[in-house]
């Protein structure tokens, strides 16, 4: 269709263009493609022994990673979710950048998860049909299934509505009978991402840590801290760079729903820490091994503190309207602060130190080699260039910059 | 719907790009990062023991099956164990008629098979006709009696006759080892036993292990696990030492090495810490 | 050329062809990277890099166990072809099955056991495992204290709070507390380096898959690389596994192992008669783990741990048999499982004899 056609270059057109800092962040994301290129290459043909995963601790950066995109794309909802269910007709314009972002970060999961895998190359063996998925059973075969939905109802809801924009037609009355459902079933398939998510963990009885009912809810909460931060920060970008109008009630809400789950949170983790070391019994051997170390292996102890300093540093300061308002300068340090705060929470708190001890009683520390690093920030960077690619141009047709021209093939945004 | 494949495809472009982009950097990443396969020493241990050192002696043959080609056993670079049998019946007899005693403690002796045990006992091959070479009467004249004294010779195995380590006195020498016929082993009430099946004579005082002996319970067998299938019964003597069990039952041996660390991990010392401290 | 199992009888193979080509054009293009990436490396350095040679038919082979016999058999043909040539010796990829009415049962006893760790080198001379980088060892012994040591009179002082108006040493925590003593994982020193064993104040005990009979490692597998064959041992198609590791998470043993890297394998350490789901050669990417020596015990022969053992702690046999040797020890001896509140009812016993 040539409409088509000239939606996705003008979309495309608009989307690479911009002034010197677009470019310079675009030519820093491309770095680390470049480098990573060669160290996924690396990893690919050597396997995962260029990471520092052992049999004792057995998951890597990748899968702590892909756990926080779950995070994030799970909360990406959060945006869409007000404006269909309370009306606010300011974040229902705004809701497919809120789609868009669950998009990217659920594609950006599953690549962390092909990073993971010791065989990518037999994916195909998971798909049914072609190979065995064991259905009822196994945990990750839910999750496979519920990532992949999610990205096509998110795929589709995000071009249907950049689509009828584009082309002018996106009134209410004259929308597809399908789309309120879809749109629907994502934002109740955001939460079922995480919940999924939570249970691929939760179901391994001998990891102490995660083994327990707290774990949907710490995720949830988490993902209600860290997407709305991300979010927030993308919406100051957007209102000081582009033509893009955000009120301020948007931004708002978006924090109002950062501190709450961030109160949640504490509330969860409290539960977590009371029933693991009143009684102190062998299932609280890791938490202890992350909060106070353990004969002489400290790693994860500066990490525990500063994250939980980080989260209830946060949380206070989000009850200060002073901060709450600050858009320029408070407002988005604390969501900086709570996004890497739970990122790196991840990795330094629920993976690595859950592993001590071993069923049969070792402690293992673990070091990330180089080679993982950058292949985790390969594909971070590969998340943040289709983000940011795809939010121009999403913007552009939001705020009317990239239109259909009817008259002649070329659009207005002719380069 | 054009924009539903951008995304993807340009995620294929990059993928299919550094694939082929740094296949020319291929060799200079692989032979930097690759480490060539080596073995611990390229020499195999051909001298190896299986449960006591001297006494239990194998020797490595290479090309011992004719099919696959590999060797007997292999032994342990470490500390000359046998580690592994290429045929658990090589150098095998059968082990001979064993007394039949009721249901739940008879032994599947049908195709019981052992190792002798006269090859590898250092006196015993020092002669040509065993003991019996110097313990014939004339060269060294039958004890007149069998009541304990001190005995001055093969002071390597047993340094104080009169003080065995085995029974706490009740036993010495001649109680198991037949006074006028020293190429065999010998019960309280006179019946006379080959070196290669001692289990006769220490059964019949260790009633309770010999039992669980029979069963399979006890002592180590190797071949089949089949019912009735054929296996190698190790007897008493290849793992106790009868002159030295008060000492200790079975004789200490040095471990093999441990598994490498972790990656990441320097030294396992946090486990042999002395406080837990939780 | 592509074997594929075929999972709708009903002749779906036309659909399936279709599928399989698409997804011969998207994979090929990478299968054949990777192995022109890996096929400058020089024929030494092939012996430990399985997949160099691994072909495109191999690449495409469907689950094992749903495959036709005739599937079965070119899989097998083209596994010992490859490992003929890489190891230069001549190989044989067995596919006995596993024989009727038979659950094998495995019975280790603790009391004998001295922690020499020659079971552990055993299984590594015939599973042929890795060699270093990464080692791989099925098999771990844990040395733990018996508890004789464990308590001291100066510790009497030392619980906390201090000596109260009760006239007894602290309520909450007595001094002689955080010491383990006897079964538990907690002190449990796996990396000994004894100069002789065993310490008289420690007792040794090793620990491998526990071929449980509810297999955690089974139930979270995605693509049911694992599984359990009717005998009871819990095996993997070590051509099917996409090395996930989820079932690394679910094992509440640390029985399971992964291949980081390439399993280097030195050609004059291989046991060239393997078995399919058991000692053939592993590629990278793949878990593996103990199968109770499946290329031997379906041959009716004893695990390689089992002949090794110099005290003979190690019982094998049929736990449907009454008359084998495990059967005997369960009726004899007071057994029990290792952390059988996992609930997995495994076949791995340890008693003290």
């Amino acid at each position: 269709m040539k409409t088509a056609l000239s939606f996705a270059r003008d979309f495309s057109s608009f989307a690479i263009k911009g002034g010197r800092m677009y470019y310079a962040w675009l030519l820093f994301l491309a770095f680390f493609i470049l480098v990573g290129s060669y160290t996924a290459y690396l990893q690919f043909t050597q396997g995962l022994i260029v990471t520092g995963a052992t049999d004792q601790v057995t998951m890597e950066a990748f899968f702590a990673n892909f756990v926080f995109t779950a995070h994030v794309a799970a909360a990406a909802v959060l945006v869409v979710a007000p404006g269909y269910f309370y009306h606010r007709k300011d974040l229902k314009e705004l809701a497919v950048m809120g789609e868009v972002i669950a998009m990217v970060f659920v594609a950006t999961g599953i690549t962390f998860v092909l990073f993971h895998m010791g065989r990518p190359d037999r994916t195909w063996h998971i798909i049914p049909g072609l190979g065995y998925m064991n259905f009822p059973n196994s945990m990750l075969a839910y999750d496979t299934i519920v990532l992949n939905v999610y990205l096509l109802l998110n795929l589709i809801g995000v071009s249907y509505i950049l689509f009828k924009k584009y082309v002018g037609t996106f009134h209410e009355k004259q929308l597809a009978l399908w789309f309120r459902p879809i749109v629907f079933l994502a934002i109740a398939w955001g939460p079922l991402i995480h919940i999924v998510t939570a249970f691929v963990l939760a179901s391994n009885a001998r990891v102490g840590m995660w083994a327990t009912a707290v774990l949907p809810f710490a995720f949830l909460t988490m993902a209600g801290a860290s997407g709305p931060s991300l979010v927030v920060l993308i919406f100051l970008l957007a209102r000081k760079y582009t033509k893009l109008e955000i009120g301020d009630p948007v931004i708002d809400l978006m924090t109002t729903i950062i501190a709450w789950s961030l109160g949640i949170l504490m509330l969860v983790f409290s539960a977590e820490f009371f029933t693991l070391l009143y009684p102190s019994t062998e299932h609280a051997d890791s938490l202890k091994y992350n909060m106070f170390g353990h004969n002489g292996l400290n790693m994860y102890v500066p990490w525990f503190w500063g994250v939980m300093v980080a989260l209830v540093g946060s949380f206070i300061a989000l009850l200060f309207r002073k901060v709450r308002h600050s858009y320029d300068r408070f407002l988005p340090l604390v969501c900086f602060v709570v996004f890497f705060a739970i990122l790196l929470e991840k990795p330094m708190m629920l993976i690595f130190p859950a592993f001590s001890p071993t069923p049969l009683g070792e402690y293992a520390e673990y070091h990330v080699t180089l080679i993982e690093l950058f292949n985790v920030l390969f594909v971070w960077a590969l998340c943040f260039l289709f983000l940011t690619l795809i939010l121009k141009g999403t913007i552009g047709i939001l705020t009317g910059e990239v239109r259909h021209d009817k008259s002649s093939t070329a659009s207005q945004n002719d380069a | 719907m054009a924009n539903l494949h951008i995304p993807s495809k340009i995620v294929a472009l990059a993928l299919c790009g550094f694939l082929m982009g740094a296949l020319s950097t291929h060799e200079l990443a692989y032979s930097a990062e690759k480490k060539p396969a080596e073995t611990q020493s390229t020499q195999p241990v051909t001298d190896c023991f299986e449960s006591r050192i001297g006494y239990s002696a194998v020797t490595r043959v290479e090309n011992a099956d004719p099919k696959y080609g590999y060797p007997n056993v292999k032994c342990s670079q470490t500390t000359g164990a046998v580690l592994w049998f290429g045929d658990p019946f090589a150098g095998t007899i059968r082990m001979g008629e064993m007394p039949e005693i009721t249901d739940d403690t008879r032994g599947d002796f049908t195709n019981a098979v052992v190792k002798p045990r006269e090859p590898q006992l250092m006196y015993y091959n020092m002669g040509p006709n065993g003991c019996q070479s110097c313990h014939d009467g004339k060269t060294v004249p039958y004890p007149k009696s069998t009541k304990p004294r001190l005995i001055t010779m093969h002071q390597d195995i047993v340094e104080n006759s009169l003080q065995l380590m085995h029974g706490h006195g009740a036993l010495w020498c001649l109680n198991c080892h037949s006074a006028k016929n020293r190429n065999h082993l010998v019960d309280r009430q006179g019946n006379e036993f080959s070196f290669n099946q001692p289990q006769k004579l220490c059964g019949s005082c260790h009633g309770e292990n010999y039992i669980d002996w029979r069963k399979g319970v006890h002592g180590k067998r190797i071949g089949s696990w089949v019912t009735g299938g054929k296996r190698r019964w190790w007897v008493c003597t290849e793992c106790h030492n009868p002159h030295t069990v008060q000492a200790t039952r079975f004789n200490r041996l040095k471990p093999e090495p441990p598994p490498h660390l972790p990656r990441g991990m320097k030294n396992a010392d946090y486990e042999r810490a002395k406080e837990s401290g939780h | 050329m592509s074997e594929e199992k075929n999972m709708d009888l009903n002749g779906a193979d036309e659909v399936v062809q279709g599928r399989r080509d698409f997804l011969k054009h998207v994979c090929t293009s990478s299968a054949a990277a990777l192995v022109v990436a890996t096929s400058p490396a020089e024929a030494v350095e092939a012996a430990s890099n399985p997949d160099a040679d691994a072909t495109v038919a191999e690449y495409f082979q469907g689950h094992f166990l749903l495959m036709s016999d005739e599937e079965k058999q070119k899989a097998i043909a083209r596994l010992e072809k490859r490992y003929t040539a890489q190891y230069s010796k001549k190989t044989t990829v067995s596919n006995t099955e596993a024989p009727d009415g038979v659950l094998f049962g495995y019975a280790l006893d603790i009391g004998k056991c001295i922690g020499c760790r020659r079971c552990v080198h055993a299984c590594v001379k015939e599973n042929n495992q890795s060699r270093n980088d990464p080692e791989v060892q099925w098999i771990q012994v844990m040395k733990m204290p018996k508890g004789n040591i464990s308590f001291t009179p100066e510790n009497l002082d030392k619980g906390y709070p201090e000596k109260s108006e009760f006239g007894d040493y602290g309520v909450q925590v007595g001094g002689n507390a955080y010491k383990t003593a006897g079964l538990s994982t907690e002190d449990a020193q796996n990396y000994y380096t004894d100069d002789t064993v065993p310490d008289k104040d420690f007792f040794y005990m090793p620990v491998q898959c526990q071929q449980c009979e509810k297999p955690p490692c089974v139930k979270a597998c995605p693509v049911r690389a694992t599984f359990r064959d009717h005998a009871g041992v819990v095996l993997i198609d070590y051509n099917w596994c996409i090395g996930c590791r989820m079932c690394q998470l679910a094992c509440p043993y640390h029985a399971r192992r992964f291949n980081w890297g390439e399993p280097q394998l030195p050609a004059e350490e291989m046991n060239p008669k393997t078995h399919y789901f058991g000692n053939r050669p592993r590629m990278r990417g793949v878990m593996e783990k103990c199968t109770f020596c499946v290329q031997r015990t379906r041959e009716g022969r004893n695990p390689a741990c089992l002949e090794a053992c110099p005290v003979g702690a190690r019982k094998f046999g049929n736990l449907l048999d009454p008359d084998s040797d495990v059967r005997r020890v369960l009726a004899t001896k007071r057994v029990f499982r290792f952390k059988e509140e996992y609930g997995t009812y495994p076949k791995f016993f340890y008693y003290i004899g």
